[in-house]
């Protein structure tokens, strides 16, 4: 009896998932949006129209562009963030119409590339390191569309023709507050609290502060602790831990903290700041992101996230865009309110460090990627 | 038995500031050392105690609360929106704001704390299903609302980071904060501070008020405290809205006294480990103490055996990896609660919906 | 008829109530809720590839909510899902690449899969089992001691796949496991849609679920412990052992969520997966009303939801964390009934059940 039932709860399942099927997507969605229903009581104003209906993508003098972001939020004040503003420069600057999917769960990738990809845009920005494989799948399925991937080292000799990989060195941005570091730390004790060396950009950003501690000061003691023990959704977003990390190393006698890596970075120059010791950002002038830290802010080790992705956008607009991996800017942020404690000497050899650097005359010595023991 | 069990606790804090200390000696002065591991251990409790706190008022009244992590985060986002928008719409100086967010934690926590004791009190909703309830309901409503304020036009910050009011100052005790080693606690910020007071409050309130002993009686026996003319479900909601006020509390330290930003999921987990708090310590307020600095100070050795790396053997490197030592807190819960140290003992009417009404 | 429809009653409602308060909230949000819910619904059921990833993401939902509906039938609250998912889910990646190494050969698929899967169910069933022996042994409630034991499994999954476990290939850098051979994979269902066998698997796993708690004597126990243990130790059932077998099935099918996972569409286990499966799970187990059938359909709904969330963020740029919104939303109605019921003017039923009781009985 109980069985039969089941069977036939089973077998009208499955008529109503059929049905679903047919229906097609023109068919009104569920009940409860319809109109009278006790929503509009509830529903204050109605909604605005967006500015500017869905233009058709397939058009050839129309740009679209698509933003797919790690598992991560668009406003997360770290790479998704940096690369919507630059997909923004170019909704105003290129006329571009641009539109961005927030990735839940990593099985969504493919499936949230695709949704640009069938609506025809003409351009599809992939945000992270591990949307590699998913965007190099997609690329071969979609020809047509221009995958911008940022963050994803293309292999030598595995270049896809529609995808443009956007990376950065941030082992020299690192070099370079590396040296600044060890230039300005009086005891020789110096701090770096870092997300995870999961990620290959925070990797890099940390061996590169580390070759440039020890180039510039060989008996500096330098500490770097990563916050590896929670998920790479969460590593980023734990600036309390970031806080009381480097409260530690200060206790110890740290006299200058680095902190990387997304609001948990954040949180080691927040706590430098509370305690009065220079404090060097990671990823964009964090002066500017991170007020409450100004006073210590000695310099960021930068890379242009958003120019980057404006450049490739401007670049795949007017058919002049590369294939395989194109190299962003990275550098170091001006001193700001630090300016003056900053001895004109040590300006002067940053100056000359980044030359060098540019120039190939001085190199850092980090692998693109992390080697395994 | 009660002193048993903090004498247990003392007695792994201390191995554990000894080994932080030994691992460091080549480099740093010990009692440098242990002041540094006392300071972290007391920055990290802090959540904890205030949320395990709420843990002992709910249980105490027989409302178990798996709710406090949501608590906690919905506390430290309108902390955080409260005392941000004081600082950018009005004039008032950055300590009103920081006060005003407080405030703000605070009812915000009620408010769920009253979701919670509606749901579970006056409906009679099981009890860990209103708690899931809870939980579930921060996560998506802070990650809803984070986004409207932040993001974009039309925001309540109109998309651009706002300057926030910063965090609470630190209060010195002059003197006392001076003295080698334990300086460290008497040097703290409000919050901080709070926490150790309302760990006493509570306890006196608890065990040597007329209103503990109600509470008790809820907790324990719902029918017999109605025989004696106690209004059970009152008391329970009472409690459980003490309770989450505290936790509010300890919401507001996460924005208003260790950071001055709000994060999704920012809590990260930390009013579970304050739930096993309470448990760890027995449902008392003192233990629930004890449990949150042994815990607090689990963290502090982690990033203490980070930084001394070097000074750790090739075979006990996997003792820095912070996954390892992060077990502490779960593994010594499940522990404690299997009796092996002494046997924990809830209320006995803790999660049942009888209120002596029938 | 009406008595197969009737237990829907609330459920639906508390979704329809759901989904009208939702409706309110996308709307502050500044959005149309019309296109946001057109978009859902094209997203999760509007072409042939919605309704492959509707199941894709169903299967997960269906597994884990067989999981904590069983539990709850025996009186427990698996809270553990969670954890239970990435041990099962790192267990089958393991087998997944590394029989065939410990073998030294090639696996033929028809020994090599079940042996995955089976490893997936053997890790989140032990992982299961253990908080339900301490409940039966030592009286320490499974509630904390799965959320204990959640925490627990994601730091040691992170410690070796850091560790131990990490894909040597050069150049990896993410804390993930080697890909599975291609003898562990489980086969797709149709050409081209990543709709797979786990999905039937699971379908086939409610019927399986439905006949144990009816038709057998196992079953008959755990109801029995479920609805009284003292009643059921004075009956002469071994509440201990049934406490035990519980956790550990309930367990095991957590551990198959991971398992299916893993075999069927990552083809590796990497950090980071599984953000909230295991909370999810115990709204599709109170949603389907902790019945198998209701199970699958709520399954079938979290899951569209979820799948129709990338569409309707795509056509109305309003954050997917209305989801979740929503999703809090059914489960607060699903478990406050007393409030749909008022709201709609229903009868209330005569008997009210607890699911679980507190840790002090």
């Amino acid at each position: 009896m109980e069985l039969r039932r089941l069977v036939a709860a089973t077998a009208g399942l499955t008529v109503t998932v059929a049905l679903a099927a047919c229906s097609g997507g023109d068919r009104p969605a569920r009940p409860a949006a319809a109109p009278g229903s006790a929503a509009a009581s509830t529903t204050a104003a109605p909604a605005t129209p967006k500015p500017g209906e869905r233009p058709d993508c397939a058009q050839p003098e129309v740009f679209c562009v698509g933003v797919v972001t790690d598992v991560g939020k668009v406003d997360d004040k770290s790479f998704n963030e940096s690369t919507w503003r630059g997909v923004q420069r170019a909704q105003k600057e290129l006329g571009a119409h641009a539109q961005y999917i927030e990735t839940t769960d990593p099985k969504d990738y493919a499936k949230n590339i695709a949704t640009f990809a069938d609506e025809h845009y003409d351009a599809v920005v992939t945000v992270g390191f591990a949307l590699g494989e998913a965007t190099r799948a997609a690329a071969k399925q979609f020809p047509d569309v221009r995958m911008i991937a940022v963050d994803q080292f293309q292999a030598p000799g595995q270049e896809i023709p529609n995808v443009t990989a956007l990376i950065f060195p941030e082992d020299q941005a690192g070099y370079l507050v590396g040296a600044l570091a060890a230039m300005v730390s009086k005891a020789g004790k110096i701090g770096a609290v870092l997300a995870t060396d999961a990620i290959p950009p925070v990797w890099r950003f940390g061996e590169g502060f580390r070759a440039g501690v020890v180039a510039t000061n060989p008996k500096a003691e330098l500490n770097i602790i990563y916050h590896n023990d929670v998920g790479v959704d969460r590593t980023f977003t734990d600036p309390e831990w970031g806080k009381t990390t480097a409260h530690s190393m200060i206790d110890k006698g740290v006299d200058v903290i680095f902190g990387g890596g997304g609001k948990t970075g954040n949180g080691a120059l927040l706590g430098a700041a509370e305690k009065d010791v220079p404090a060097i950002g990671v990823d964009t002038d964090q002066y500017f992101t991170v007020p409450e830290a100004r006073k210590v802010l000695l310099s960021s080790a930068m890379k242009r996230l958003d120019d980057g992705v404006f450049d490739l956008l401007k670049a795949s607009k007017d058919g002049s865009i590369k294939s395989g991996n194109v190299l962003g800017k990275a550098g170091y942020a001006p001193f700001h309110d630090m300016e003056a404690k900053v001895a004109p000497d040590v300006k002067a050899k940053m100056d000359a460090l980044a030359k060098s650097l540019e120039d190939g005359t001085v190199k850092t010595g980090v692998a693109p990627v992390k080697p395994n023991p | 038995m009660e002193r048993r069990r903090l004498l247990f606790i003392a007695a792994i804090i201390s191995v554990l500031v000894g080994v932080a200390a030994f691992v460091g000696s080549a480099r740093v002065p010990p009692l440098q050392i242990i002041a540094s591991m006392l300071s972290t251990t007391l920055a990290v409790a802090t959540p904890l105690t205030l949320g395990a706190l709420c843990g002992v008022w709910c249980e105490r009244a027989g409302v178990v609360n798996i709710g406090i992590e949501g608590t906690m985060l919905t506390s430290a986002f309108f902390g955080w929106t409260a005392a941000t928008a004081l600082a950018t719409f009005t004039a008032a100086p950055a300590g009103l704001c920081l006060l005003g967010g407080v405030g703000a934690a605070v009812v915000s926590a009620m408010l769920v704390g009253l979701l919670l004791s509606v749901l579970a009190v006056t409906f009679r909703v099981d009890q860990i299903i209103a708690g899931v309830v809870v939980d579930l309901f921060a996560v998506g409503v802070t990650g809803f609302l984070n986004r409207q304020m932040m993001f974009e036009h039309g925001g309540l910050f109109g998309g651009v980071a706002p300057q926030s009011a910063g965090v609470m100052p630190h209060v010195r005790i002059p003197l006392l904060a001076d003295l080698p080693v334990v300086g460290p606690i008497f040097d703290q910020q409000p919050i901080a501070f709070a926490g150790l007071l309302l760990v006493a409050l509570t306890h006196f309130v608890l065990f040597f008020t007329r209103f503990g002993l109600r509470v008790r009686a809820a907790g324990e026996h719902p029918r017999a405290a109605a025989t004696v003319g106690i209004d059970v479900r009152a008391v329970r909601h009472r409690s459980v809205l003490i309770g989450s006020a505290i936790a509010g509390l300890g919401g507001a330290y996460f924005t208003l006294e260790s950071v001055p930003s709000f994060e999704p999921l920012m809590t990260n987990g930390r009013g579970f480990i304050a739930l096993a708090a309470m448990i760890f310590g027995n449902w008392t307020p003192l233990g629930a103490l004890g449990a949150a600095l042994l815990f607090g100070s689990a963290q502090a050795l982690q990033i203490n055996l980070q930084f001394f790396r070097e000074a750790i053997p090739e075979s006990l490197s996997f003792l820095q990896q912070s996954s390892i030592v992060g077990l502490l807190p779960y593994v010594l819960t499940m522990v404690v609660l299997t009796g092996v140290v002494g046997r924990t003992t809830a209320p006995a009417a803790d999660g049942n919906p009888d209120d002596g009404r029938g | 008829m009406t008595a197969l429809l009737r237990p829907l009653l609330v459920p639906v409602l508390a979704v329809f109530t759901a989904l009208v308060v939702g409706a309110g909230v996308i709307a502050a949000a500044g959005a149309s809720p019309w296109d946001a819910y057109t978009g859902l619904f094209q997203g999760a059921f509007g072409s042939a590839r919605a309704l492959s990833e509707t199941a894709v993401w169903a299967t997960p939902y269906i597994f884990a909510g067989l999981a904590v509906s069983l539990a709850f039938h025996a009186g427990l609250f698996n809270i553990g899902a969670e954890g239970q998912i990435a041990v099962g889910a790192l267990t089958a990646a393991l087998f997944g690449y590394g029989l065939p190494r410990w073998f030294g050969s090639d696996l033929p698929a028809l020994v090599h899969l079940p042996m995955t899967l089976l490893a997936g169910v053997m890790g989140g069933g032990l992982w299961g089992a253990l908080p339900g022996w301490l409940k039966a042994r030592t009286g320490a409630h499974e509630v904390i001691n799965t959320i204990m034991l959640n925490y627990i499994a994601i730091n040691m999954v992170s410690f070796l796949l850091n560790g131990a476990l990490k894909d040597p290939e050069p150049g990896n850098v993410i804390a993930r496991t080697p890909l599975i051979a291609a003898s562990a994979e489980l086969p797709t269902l149709l050409e081209r849609y990543r709709v797979h066998w786990g999905f039937v698997l699971a379908l086939v796993l409610a019927a399986g679920v439905a006949f144990l708690l009816r038709r057998t004597t196992l079953g008959f126990e755990l109801r029995a412990v479920g609805s009284n243990p003292d009643a059921a130790a004075a009956g002469g059932i071994p509440v201990v052992r049934t406490t035990v077998i519980a956790m550990a099935l309930s367990g095991g099918l957590a551990g198959l969520a991971g398992a299916v996972e893993v075999t069927a569409l990552n083809h590796r286990h990497e950090l980071g997966f599984s953000a909230g499966y295991g909370f999810d799970a115990i709204a599709v187990a109170l949603l389907g009303r902790t019945h198998p059938v209701g199970v699958v359909l709520s399954g079938l709904l979290l899951g569209a939801m979820r799948n129709g969330a990338t569409r309707m963020q795509f056509l109305t740029q309003i954050p997917v964390d209305v989801i979740s919104v929503i999703q809090a939303l059914i489960l607060l109605f699903v478990a406050a009934d007393v409030i749909v019921r008022k709201l709609y003017r229903l009868r209330t039923p005569g008997e009210r059940v607890a699911l679980t009781r507190g840790w002090g009985a």
